[in-house]
């Protein structure tokens, strides 16, 4: 049984539905990445399994339904949501930060937490030489680290990740890509990102689901998605500009 | 000179008084977003509460921490009954959430207690202190001293303390700590408790000098917000810097400006707000909303 289960999600803002009926399934220890053009739903999915947005459906945590619960009560349950814009608190320093990542967390002893807070600093260095820095003052890629460190804190069993990639430097992306392929077995948790770079989400993956206008149109083991499938779930209906199809089945490979 | 130094301190004592008010002011108004109206009211009460003590025979040095504590468990209940059915709505509904609050508090405090004023026995004793020319009465300087205390405990609860760290991080981005796992309605029941408590404290300090009455503290709370806006609302730093100040010019004005004494020196919060308004809305610590993406 799948560590996280969902079926049948929707989710609204005010009268306007954006999701319409996702099914979607994480197992313990997998990657598994959500793509899809901007306003397919890949925010809305990762709000409305953390409760951050209004939402309908069925989703199983671990077995037991997520029910009414709020947010902060599914957060310490060990859903672990890094939003997209990264929400770091400006005005505290990175430890703070951090701190505030370990207090929401249920039961913890003192070791523990300087444990984990030792792990984190050999995931993200950088936090390790910031540590007294105004999380305001961080660059866009360290306020990432920092946002996914302190989601780390928490010990959560799934990770939500949304768009880390965003806004970012092409060099900062890969290193931090590279980062998130250590965080499974380094932190033994699952993985759910939403990401809008393609390539880095599906070599980084084990599976994958591509959503536009609110569902899923394609999903599977990212070893058998190609740029043409994506191509086609991207723009259904529209076709590719002046590139032939043998150009795109070479594409296929992905160096 | 002497004479200076002299109002110069007395507007420090006064000014005490409007910075613990303005502190608690800044606390409800960081975590929340609501200015509560009725924390003059609130203070009012504790004062009341700590006569009736003193009356039956308490000794003041049990019945002030008594009356805080007291007073903190009131700001919670106050804050879960009345305050959070209106969480999320607009500005106007809190409002006039905290103004029903001021009116109701006052009329609850005409009829438990009454609408007289009562003489409050300063807990510091009547004697005067004499520092070389200048002349300080023990409420003075006990009063202030107190109120340094209170506020030093306040910047070391939220600096160093985990609830005071969940607190300052609501404030800053409440979303953010939701996804934390952190009850943003257990900490704001906390703001409101801790913010209540500040607020018995400045109601019992002014008590002797005002006199406890059902109005005694509406002069302090129109300082107060003058205070806040001056040091920016939500700005611990602010509130207190912007309560000495405002004290400190209250006894300047009041002694230096003709015409300004008396009743008329209510004109200086006002024009401080005004002034405030035009050159630096957000207030000298003020910053803007800090909730980034």
């Amino acid at each position: 049984m799948a560590l996280l289960e969902v079926e049948g999600l929707t989710a609204r803002y005010g009268k306007l539905q954006v999701l319409h009926g996702i099914d979607l399934s994480v197992d313990e220890g997998e990657k598994v990445t959500l793509l899809g053009p901007n306003g397919a739903g890949k925010t809305s999915l990762l709000c409305a399994l953390s409760r951050t947005v209004v939402c309908g459906g069925k989703v199983s945590f671990d077995g037991r339904s997520l029910g009414r619960r709020d947010a902060s009560s599914v957060a310490r349950l060990g859903i672990g949501h890094v939003p997209a814009g990264r929400g770091t608190f400006v005005d505290l320093t990175v430890l703070e930060n951090l701190r505030l990542g370990q207090l929401g967390r249920a039961r913890s002893t003192a070791g523990n937490r300087q444990g984990d807070l030792d792990l984190v600093f050999a995931t993200f260095p950088i936090l390790a030489d910031f540590r007294e820095r105004m999380a305001g003052q961080l660059s866009g890629g360290q306020q990432q680290m920092l946002a996914i460190g302190r989601a780390l804190l928490g010990r959560p069993r799934v990770l939500l990740l949304d768009e880390p990639s965003l806004g970012l430097a092409p060099l900062v992306v890969r290193d931090l890509f590279v980062s998130l392929a250590r965080l499974q077995s380094e932190w033994g948790l699952s993985l759910l990102l939403a990401e809008q770079n393609a390539r880095l989400a599906l070599d980084l993956a084990d599976r994958a689901y591509v959503l536009a206008g609110g569902r899923v149109v394609l999903s599977g083991p990212t070893a058998a998605i190609s740029s043409a499938d994506l191509h086609a779930a991207y723009f259904a209906g529209h076709p590719a500009p002046s590139a032939s199809r043998n150009e795109i089945a070479s594409e296929a490979s992905r160096d | 000179m002497t004479e200076f130094v002299q109002q110069l301190l007395g507007g420090f004592a006064t000014g005490s008084v409007y910075a613990l008010l303005a502190l608690s002011l800044s606390v409800i108004y960081s975590g929340t977003g609501i200015l509560n109206f009725a924390q003059g009211a609130m203070a009012v009460v504790s004062a009341f509460i700590c006569l009736t003590l003193a009356t039956d025979g308490w000794s003041l040095w049990l019945a002030i921490p008594v009356v805080i504590a007291l007073s903190a468990i009131m700001g919670a209940v106050v804050e879960r009954i009345l305050v959070k059915p209106v969480e999320g709505q607009p500005p106007l509904a809190l409002f006039t959430v905290t103004a029903a609050l001021l009116l109701g508090i006052g009329g609850l405090v005409s009829i438990i207690w009454d609408n007289e004023q009562h003489a409050f026995a300063s807990p510091f004793g009547s004697e005067a202190v004499h520092l070389g020319p200048i002349v300080l009465t023990a409420q003075q300087l006990g009063s202030t001293g107190v109120a340094v205390v209170v506020m030093v405990a306040v910047a070391v609860f939220f600096r160093y303390t985990d609830l005071g760290l969940c607190m300052r991080a609501v404030a800053i981005n409440a979303p953010s700590a939701v996804l934390l796992g952190i009850r943003p309605g257990i900490l704001i029941a906390a703001g409101w408790a801790l913010a209540a408590g500040v607020g018995a404290v400045a109601g019992i300090m002014a008590a002797p000098t005002l006199s406890v009455s059902s109005n005694m503290m509406d002069g302090p709370l129109l300082l107060a917000l003058a205070a806040a806006a001056l040091g920016g609302f939500g700005s611990r730093v602010g509130a207190v810097m912007g309560g000495l100040t405002i004290g400190v010019l209250d006894a300047l004005t009041g002694r230096y400006i003709p015409g300004l004494s008396g009743d008329l020196s209510i004109m200086l919060p006002f024009a401080v707000i005004w002034v405030v308004l035009m050159v630096r809305p957000l207030g000298v610590f003020g910053q803007a909303s800090a909730v980034r993406a």
